[in-house]
């Protein structure tokens, strides 16, 4: 189906920029005022002998020539061995994946949901297109997403948490869970509001993308020729409209599942949800790097992948790019 | 017709925001850090908007606070926009190996999510509102490289360039006196949405505490306000102006956008044909 | 020289002529833009008759495109249309959706124009051929399947079996436009409308292309050529009618119009024709959005008379059957 070389091509590429990712952490890590061993050890104890410092320093490889560190560092990174938290001391990968689980709580629902509702909107309101209701939801869509996230988050807690008190005001669980252990209900009724409002986030920029895409298909010549043989409008939408206009969606739609999994930074920090973006704001204030620095790698990680795969998606699906430099 | 007034409330709103962040001082002459009340106050005659947990008007903080909220936003996106597009320019009108290389540079750097770069950058620096707004501007720009470049491809492979080259025009002049008026309409609409998108971004990189926080713009204060109770306790006008004021703007600047793109590149079909 | 009465361009009534598929009557196309109402269609009354094939003939913007567009209901929103035209117990202008949906297709056909995209990217040309059979359910898919099968070796494909599994994309132009009219005869339609059917082929490929046309719609069928090119009209079409300016200028048998055209558009038209010596009208046609008050081809016409500024001429019915807008044949 698709070229041999290209997937290669393609795979050579995300290495690259992979690379490229991880000498710009080991270059930030290297410039640090102070150094990393420094840094580190201040988060175990206060006092910092001399010697303690030179042995750690030894052991950490800190002594060898930059070259060699940077081949060291590729090496661990490799291998899972991202380095260790400032604040906390831990292993980074470790906190990191910890938390992720709960940003997936909140995304998982709101990704799909949001992708489907912007999907199925757009694609309508593509077809409409000038008509008054294309008009109306074109124009609540631009508001909604000209309204910064952190601030519609502010909003609903202020309405719907603190005036209506239909939800809580924020947190994964209330403070019962300390004697009767985590419920789903309960978690499921913290988590409803902030999944909702990333759902409404995800389903604009979708909704962008489909109308667009919706808008082009429509001025096509074969939807004439479609009209032309005698077809009815709902099958010209669904037969002929919706399979074209979908394709430039798959790029998007992967790439959008992707950003999304490094959580959600504002949301989560405004319900003071437990999550990937509630750390990452936590290691700013920290200004814990080595923290940031393996969220960074694992969001790059995560979108090159994404991109990757969107690209091997979207030639495998759509005909005219299936022409490979082999054949 | 409902059009064109949306897009003139939308510029005077625009107009509105500037003018105030540039009258500030004539506004608030006591400046945002006097403590002219007691903590907490309600609004009345003397503070528009009542006061902070300190005392300080907050009418006075959202006045300078505009400056520098809008200035990021304008000047992350001017430079970003100015990159972009001489760079979008300067290889789609060479081609060759200068836009190869480039192309491929464009993609290796394409994935790597800037945000929390940048989030990750500002541990080792401390960084100023202008430091990150000119990192904002380069990050910013690389994205727009691509699209800037399609469109110069547009442009410049067209007879009239090559009629100017028949003349001896030289290439710098070709550039900036035939390509560019060409793609300024691209440009401009750029500008403001990404000005936009800076400004929202803006507020929130300073909402989750980017800079220092005694600096006095929006998200300095909504975080403020947040995190200092504004919400668990009622106390809706410490919290709600600056919001709003980023809603304002963020809503007239998204609007313009959107008339500006309509203009160029109408993309409200027909239906049929 | 006779005025007739409503102006309608058609063969004079005679003994035993075949009976009239489609009548247009007194088309009027505007569009509504930003810059003020454009009349693309301006009047035109014409009379297909079975098994007649007909070339409406024009340069760009003279409104043949949207005739023809506007038999099949294909106009834009923004298109408002007046006048009737007549299909059997139909005015396909006022008829209700489903029922265009019913002729489209299945009793009258086009062949679009052959840009890029005329189909649909993403499916297989099979499957498109096959698909107005099983939408009008002539019959059941997998006859349908075999009939688009039969149709394309009809139509010259090599490997009709192979070729129903590949998309448009696959194909050169030249093929592209068989896939197009195979895909307008699939239903064996009454009329036929081709829309630029040679554009952009080059000159051995429209040959080809024009005596395929020539063979599949022939007999009973009746053919709407709507082009540019003098030469396709010759070659196809009985009658023909000169647009120019949103308004039929002159119509008559093929033969005689080219051999020997009467109004000074036509006349300059074949003129400027390469075996003719190439002699370009001077000047441009209107805009449709101002278009002059007297005869329209007034301002660049040789012959033009004192009358033409002021005065709009009707279409006259000389001695010899044509018709010809021009008061030179009042």
């Amino acid at each position: 189906m698709i070229s041999r070389r290209y997937l290669l091509l393609r795979l050579c590429y995300s290495g690259a920029s992979f690379i490229v990712c991880v000498t710009i952490t080991f270059f930030l890590l290297h410039l640090m005022p102070g150094d990393y061993i420094t840094n580190y050890l201040l988060s175990l104890s206060n006092t910092l002998p001399k010697e303690a410092v030179a042995q750690f320093r030894e052991q950490f490889g800190l002594n060898l020539p930059i070259t060699q560190q940077y081949v060291l560092y590729l090496e661990n990174i490799l291998h899972g061995q991202w380095g260790y938290s400032y604040a906390y001391g831990q292993p980074v990968l470790s906190m990191i994946f910890d938390k992720l689980c709960w940003s997936l709580v909140l995304l998982i629902p709101a990704t799909i949901l949001g992708i489907l509702i912007g999907t199925v909107i757009g694609a309508w309101s593509g077809w409409k297109s000038g008509g008054k209701k294309d008009f109306a939801i074109f124009n609540i869509m631009i508001v909604i997403r000209a309204i910064p996230e952190f601030w519609w988050a502010i909003m609903a807690v202020m309405i719907f948490a603190f005036y209506l008190q239909w939800f809580p005001l924020g947190g994964y669980a209330s403070i019962s869970v300390l004697s009767t252990g985590l419920d789903f209900f309960d978690v499921l009724h913290h988590a409803l509001l902030p999944i909702i409002l990333m759902t409404f986030f995800i389903a604009t920029g979708n909704y962008y993308v489909m109308r667009n895409s919706m808008i082009a298909v429509i001025g096509e010549d074969y939807i004439t020729t479609a009209r032309a043989k005698g077809l009815d409008e709902q099958t010209i939408l669904w037969r002929h409209a919706l399979k074209n206009a979908l394709l430039p969606m798959i790029t998007i739609t992967t790439f959008q599942c992707a950003a999304i999994i490094m959580g959600n930074i504002f949301i989560e920090t405004v319900f003071s949800w437990p999550g990937i973006g509630y750390l990452t704001t936590q290691a700013l204030t920290n200004r814990d790097l080595p923290l940031l620095e393996g969220i960074f790698l694992l969001d790059s990680l995560i979108t090159i992948g994404a991109m990757l795969v969107a690209d091997v998606l979207s030639s495998a699906i759509d005909p005219r790019i299936r022409i490979g430099i082999d054949e | 017709m409902s059009r064109k007034i949306v897009l003139w409330v939308s510029v005077a709103i625009l107009g509105l925001f500037i003018a105030v962040a540039l009258a500030a001082p004539l506004l608030a002459p006591a400046g945002p850090y006097a403590i002219t009340g007691k903590p907490l106050q309600a609004p009345d005659s003397d503070h528009l908007f009542g006061t902070n947990e300190v005392g300080q008007d907050i009418f006075a903080q959202l006045v300078y606070g505009a400056r520098i909220t809008l200035l990021f936003g304008f000047c992350s996106a001017l430079l970003a926009v100015v990159i972009s597009t001489s760079v979008g320019i300067i290889i789609g009108y060479y081609g060759g190996i200068v836009d190869e290389i480039v192309c491929r540079a464009i993609d290796v750097v394409m994935p790597i999510p800037m945000f929390v770069l940048l989030i990750a950058l500002t541990t080792f620096f401390s960084p100023g509102v202008l430091q990150v707004s000119l990192l904002m501007g380069l990050l910013g720009s690389v994205h727009g490289i691509r699209i800037m470049r399609s469109q110069v491809l547009s442009v410049a492979r067209t007879s009239f360039v090559e009629g100017a080259k028949a003349i001896g025009a030289s290439d710098f002049h070709i550039m900036f006196r035939h390509i560019l008026p060409n793609v300024m309409p691209l440009v401009m609409v750029k500008f403001v949405t990404t000005s936009q998108h800076m400004l929202v971004m803006g507020v929130g990189l300073s909402f989750i505490g980017m800079w220092d926080t005694s600096t006095v713009d929006w998200g300095t204060m909504i975080q403020n306000a947040y995190s200092g109770g504004g919400v668990a306790l009622g106390l809706w006008w410490w919290i709600l102006p600056p919001g709003i004021a980023v809603v304002g703007i963020s809503l007239a600047l998204a609007l313009i956008g959107y008339s500006f793109e309509e203009k160029f590149n109408p993309r409200v079909g027909v239906n049929r044909i | 020289m006779t005025e007739t009465k409503d102006g309608v361009a058609g063969v004079q009534e005679q003994p035993q002529s075949p009976r009239a598929l489609l009548h247009i009557d007194g088309l009027k196309v505007t569009f509504s833009s930003r810059s003020g109402p454009v009349r693309a269609v301006d009047s035109v009354d014409l009379i297909l008759r079975e098994g007649e094939r007909i070339g409406l003939i024009g340069e760009s913007g003279s409104g043949k495109t949207v005739t023809g567009m506007a038999i099949l209901g294909l106009l834009p929103v923004n298109a408002k249309i007046r006048g009737t035209i007549r299909y059997g117990d139909h005015d396909l202008l006022t008829a209700p959706d489903r029922t265009l949906q019913q002729i489209r297709g299945n009793e009258i056909a086009m062949i679009s124009q052959n840009s890029g995209n005329s189909l649909n990217p993403v499916m297989k040309i099979g499957d498109q051929i096959a698909e107005p059979l099983v939408i009008h359910r002539l019959c059941p898919v997998p006859d349908a399947r075999r009939e688009a099968i039969r149709v394309l070796s009809e139509l010259g494909f090599d490997d009709p079996e192979l070729a129903a599994t590949r998309y448009p994309h696959e194909f050169s132009g030249g093929m592209r436009e068989r896939i197009l009219i195979a895909l307008a005869l699939v239903c064996r339609p009454h009329l036929v409308i081709a829309d630029e059917p040679t554009a952009g082929l080059d000159a051995q490929v429209r040959a080809r292309i024009l005596k395929l046309i020539q063979s599949q719609i022939s007999g009973n069928r009746t053919l709407f050529l709507i082009t540019h090119d003098l030469g396709a009209a010759s070659f196809l079409c009985d009658r023909i009618a000169v647009m120019y300016a949103g308004e039929v200028v002159e119509c008559g048998l093929a033969k005689e119009v080219l051999s020997l055209p009467l109004h000074p558009y036509t006349q300059g038209l074949i003129a400027s024709l390469p075996s003719a010596g190439l002699h370009p009208i001077p000047g441009m046609s209107p805009s449709p959005a101002s278009l002059p008050r007297g005869c329209r081809f007034c301002e660049r016409c040789p012959a033009a008379l004192d009358r033409c500024d002021c005065d709009h001429p009707d279409l006259f019915l000389t001695e010899c059957g044509r018709q010809v807008r021009c008061f030179h044949y009042d």
